[in-house]
């Protein structure tokens, strides 16, 4: 196996940025189109008024309520997991990190954009902003909605500068590599970089900080996304399991997205020297270790509550076993736990395709999820002449859509304008001096793989 | 500006050029190293071991955490309001405001200690040569006062495979 | 301060509907039509809610009129990030159209399922909208709307009273329900009156709350159908 050294890694990985062909105009056409869909769906939303989505009394929350959670939940891909390597120094995390970081930053600002479209009056949602206002009422900070808010802030600006600060040298690399107008945009965003062993240091040692203040706050945002349900008393709602449960959800649902959008991206941009089968190896095995984890808290969800056996809990979990539910119920449990465990499981399985199969399986089953949780104990509420049942209609199928295609499309320009390995660090991580290398990792080496 | 400079393959001639520089008399202050990558494999890569950025992290967090207590304590009681019999400033619920706070603090504050302390460009420290992207390491001495040049340039061409260049 | 409850004597609901039309016309709830009827949108801040016992033919019906509890630990209440829904001094579970973004979560929390979203403008058939009460205001789309125990009347009574220099008396005040009710099932008053009717009715040993285990503590009563 090869290991690109010094300039090639530049010339590599600096080449999808330089040149362009008409396939990246046709996928910005193709997701911006989709995109444009979202937009007008949400606009007419506006225009003709809520009633176009097909929520419904009893059922307020649905499709993006669904769609907030699940995309919060992938956001935890990138920054929660290149911490944690980052801070364990696993040698292997260098080509992977900044295609982590990235979906972090965009999953978090399409969850974010959804608490908006949701909302009946969304030009009034700074309302949420703690500022001095003529109406002299500030936001009540016992509401889950303003924790929210407040959580999403502080991981939204941690993620994004812990995104933005290893680009910087890689911007100095662009701007020493290109020419004319692209020369001069990159001069300016890497900010004077130059490389001295004082920069180097400090920005290290920020990002140490930065991963340890991350995973905390990681683990809170969607701790506080689960206390947007299991503060109310709604049957198998009220739950203190839940903020365990969701992080274990999230982390399982954004190890899934990594390893779709590092497939892709190792297809397309032609990074088979940099993105080896060795890297879906092992975020295969976490994906197998956080579907068992998964599993066991959704048994334990579900044993609490058949023991206890509450009527109006008990009409939530027949709902869902083997009612209107079910068939979605059962969809879930075969894609987050069977097809992962099986396809992870088996090594022969764990293979590029198999973890993108498997990673597909758990994309659709943590939205079946997110979707279970909220509209069935919404539906069967207490009291039974309230009981309604839920489909969605075109708008909130359309902005559904939408938020895929605008994660796709963010990636595709993301991937076009830095590069989308961090080369700074993949370089640091080519001759480990065995001095630094501590004895336990030294048998990790991951067979030929010297990174 | 006035600089003299060296460009060296690796990390040893690099560190070699270092080492005859600090004999030529001159201190680490004086001394601009430049690399494409960390080179803390070297002593030179380890010029910088300052580790007061935790400090102004814990500051920062301090800092974050005030604003949050202040801002939830005005703000609940400024108008008073009963919601679900909770209490006008409940302590669990604000735990949160504050964690949050605290962690945004601790995050600003570490890049605001980054950017100032080594982003900024300082006046007189703008030596560079783009050939250092290719993987050149490049030490060099900008406006050289104690020591004469000749000397600083017997100094960075005495290591293998030292490219000297001067800038005026 | 008062605090204002009622009592539900469910042996003398009859399940009319009566007062789904009053508080329908008192207090300006927009008739959405048969198709978004049909789709669930329809908002009716009093429901009388039937009931089925038995099997065919022997079957018994019964009535519960369901309304907004206004209760003392309201799980709406917290969860706005607006405060508009809120507690008031006298124990109202107030909401505030205009602080309202439209999270929902009020109407998500509510075991009662007594809030409702307007999905639409307001509109109403014709001749409707020349009866509209001047005295509440209309809700624009995208606010949460439920009962208030028709509060416009509780401050004109107390209003009036200040003016001739008394308290309220009990009975002066009658919701819309409360008052077009033929059977007088429903009965509105203080319950820190030990000498009001409500407060009555609710000692009574028939009386219980609603969906009393998940802690909201409602203020209405329901005495238990003993025929």
């Amino acid at each position: 196996m090869t290991h690109p050294t010094g300039a090639r890694i530049n010339n590599d990985l600096i080449r999808p940025l330089l040149l362009t062909s008409w396939r990246f105009y046709l996928l910005v056409v193709f997701f911006g189109g989709f995109v444009v869909a979202g937009v007008i769906a949400w606009i007419s939303q506006m225009y003709y008024g809520f009633g176009i989505a097909g929520l419904k009394w009893p059922i307020y929350w649905a499709f993006y309520v669904t769609n907030f959670v699940f995309w919060i939940g992938i956001s935890h891909a990138g920054t929660l997991i290149s911490a944690i390597l980052r801070l364990v120094n696993a040698g292997w995390r260098r080509p992977v990190t900044r295609c982590a970081e990235v979906i972090t930053v965009f999953a978090l600002m399409i969850g974010a954009l959804f608490p908006l479209i949701h909302l009946g009056r969304p030009w009034l949602a700074f309302w949420l902003f703690p500022y001095p206002s003529e109406r002299l009422i500030w936001p009540n900070f016992r509401s889950p909605l303003v924790w929210d808010f407040f959580a999403i802030n502080t991981y939204l600006t941690g993620s994004t500068l812990f995104l933005l600060l290893p680009m910087i040298p890689d911007f100095a690399v662009v701007r020493d590599k290109s020419t004319g107008l692209r020369h001069r945009i990159y001069r300016v965003l890497a900010l004077g970089w130059r490389g001295t062993p004082k920069q180097w240091h400090r920005l290290e040692s920020a990002m140490q900080i930065m991963a340890i203040a991350i995973i905390p706050v990681a683990v809170s945002v969607h701790t506080v996304v689960s206390f947007d349900f299991s503060m109310a008393p709604i049957p198998m709602w009220n739950t203190t399991i839940f903020g365990p449960y969701f992080v274990a959800g999230a982390i399982f649902s954004g190890i899934a997205g990594l390893l779709i959008a590092m497939a892709v991206l190792r297809k397309f941009l032609h990074l088979e020297d940099y993105i080896h089968p060795v890297h879906f190896e092992n975020l295969g095995k976490l994906l197998l270790v956080m579907a068992l984890l998964w599993g066991y808290f959704v048994f334990n969800e579900r044993l609490v509550t058949y023991y206890g056996n509450g009527p109006a809990e008990m009409t939530v979990f027949w709902q869902t076993q083997r009612e209107s539910f079910a068939p979605l119920y059962w969809t879930m449990v075969t894609c987050n736990f069977v097809l992962p465990v099986v396809l992870m499981g088996i090594r022969r399985f764990r293979t590029i395709a198999g973890c993108v199969i498997a990673s597909f399986g758990v994309i659709l089953g943590m939205w079946l999820e997110r979707f279970l949780i909220i509209v069935p104990s919404l539906g069967h509420k207490y009291l039974p002449y309230s009981f309604g049942s839920y489909s969605p209609r075109p708008a909130e199928i359309v902005i559904t859509g939408a938020t895929f295609a605008a994660m796709a499309l963010l990636y595709v320009l993301f991937a076009k304008f830095v590069p989308i390995i961090s080369i700074w660090e993949l370089k640091a991580g080519e001759h480990p001096s065995p001095a630094l290398i501590p004895p336990a990792t030294a048998e990790h080496r991951l067979g030929e793989l010297h990174l | 500006m006035k600089a003299v400079y060296g460009l060296y393959p690796d990390g040893q001639s690099a560190q070699q050029a270092v080492n005859r520089l600090r004999a030529a008399g001159l201190t680490d202050r004086d001394i601009t190293v430049i690399s494409a990558q960390p080179m803390e494999d070297f002593e030179f890569g380890r010029m910088d071991d300052s580790t007061w950025m935790w400090w102004f992290a814990c500051l920062g967090g301090l800092i974050g955490m005030s604003v949050g207590l202040a801002l939830s304590w005005y703000t609940a009681t400024a108008w008073p309001m009963n919601v679900g019999g909770l209490p006008t400033f409940a302590w669990w619920p604000k735990l949160i405001i504050l964690f949050e706070m605290t962690m945004l603090g601790a995050i600003l504050a570490t890049v605001i200690t980054l950017v100032v302390s080594a982003i900024i460009p300082r006046k007189g420290q703008t030596l560079y040569d783009p050939e250092v992207t290719d993987g050149k390491i490049l030490v060099g001495v900008e406006d050289p006062i104690n020591v004469s040049l000749p000397a600083i340039e017997t100094a960075l061409s005495s290591p293998s495979g030292a490219r000297v260049k001067r800038t005026f | 301060m008062p605090r204002w409850g009622m009592a539900a004597d469910l042996d003398r609901c009859n399940g009319c509907g009566a007062c789904v039309v009053a508080c329908h016309a008192e207090n300006n709830i927009s008739t959405v039509g048969a198709g978004e009827a049909a789709r669930g949108r329809a908002k009716h801040w009093i429901r009388v809610e039937r009931y089925w016992e038995g099997d065919f033919p022997d079957v018994r019906v019964k009535f519960r009129p369901v309304l907004c509890q206004h209760c003392d630990n309201a799980p709406c209440e917290p969860v706005c990030p607006t405060y508009a829904s809120h507690h008031t001094e006298d124990g109202l579970n107030a909401q505030v159209y205009n602080r309202c973004i439209g999270t929902r979560y009020c109407a998500n929390a509510c075991p009662y399922n007594a809030r409702f979203f307007d999905f639409f403008n307001p509109s109403w058939d014709k001749p409707l909208h020349l009866q509209l009460n001047p005295d509440v205001s209309l809700r624009m789309v995208g606010v949460v709307e439920k009962c208030t125990f028709c509060v416009q009347r509780i401050n004109a009574a107390r209003v009036q009273a200040k003016a001739e220099g008394r308290g309220v008396r009990d009975g002066e005040i009658q919701p819309a329900c409360a008052q077009s009710c033929p059977s007088r099932a429903l009965v509105f008053g203080d319950l820190d009156d030990p000498e009001s009717e409500v407060s009555r009715l609710s000692r009574s040993p028939r009386g219980s709350k609603l969906l009393e285990d998940t802690g909201a503590r409602p203020k209405v009563t329901y005495l238990a159908r003993q025929a």
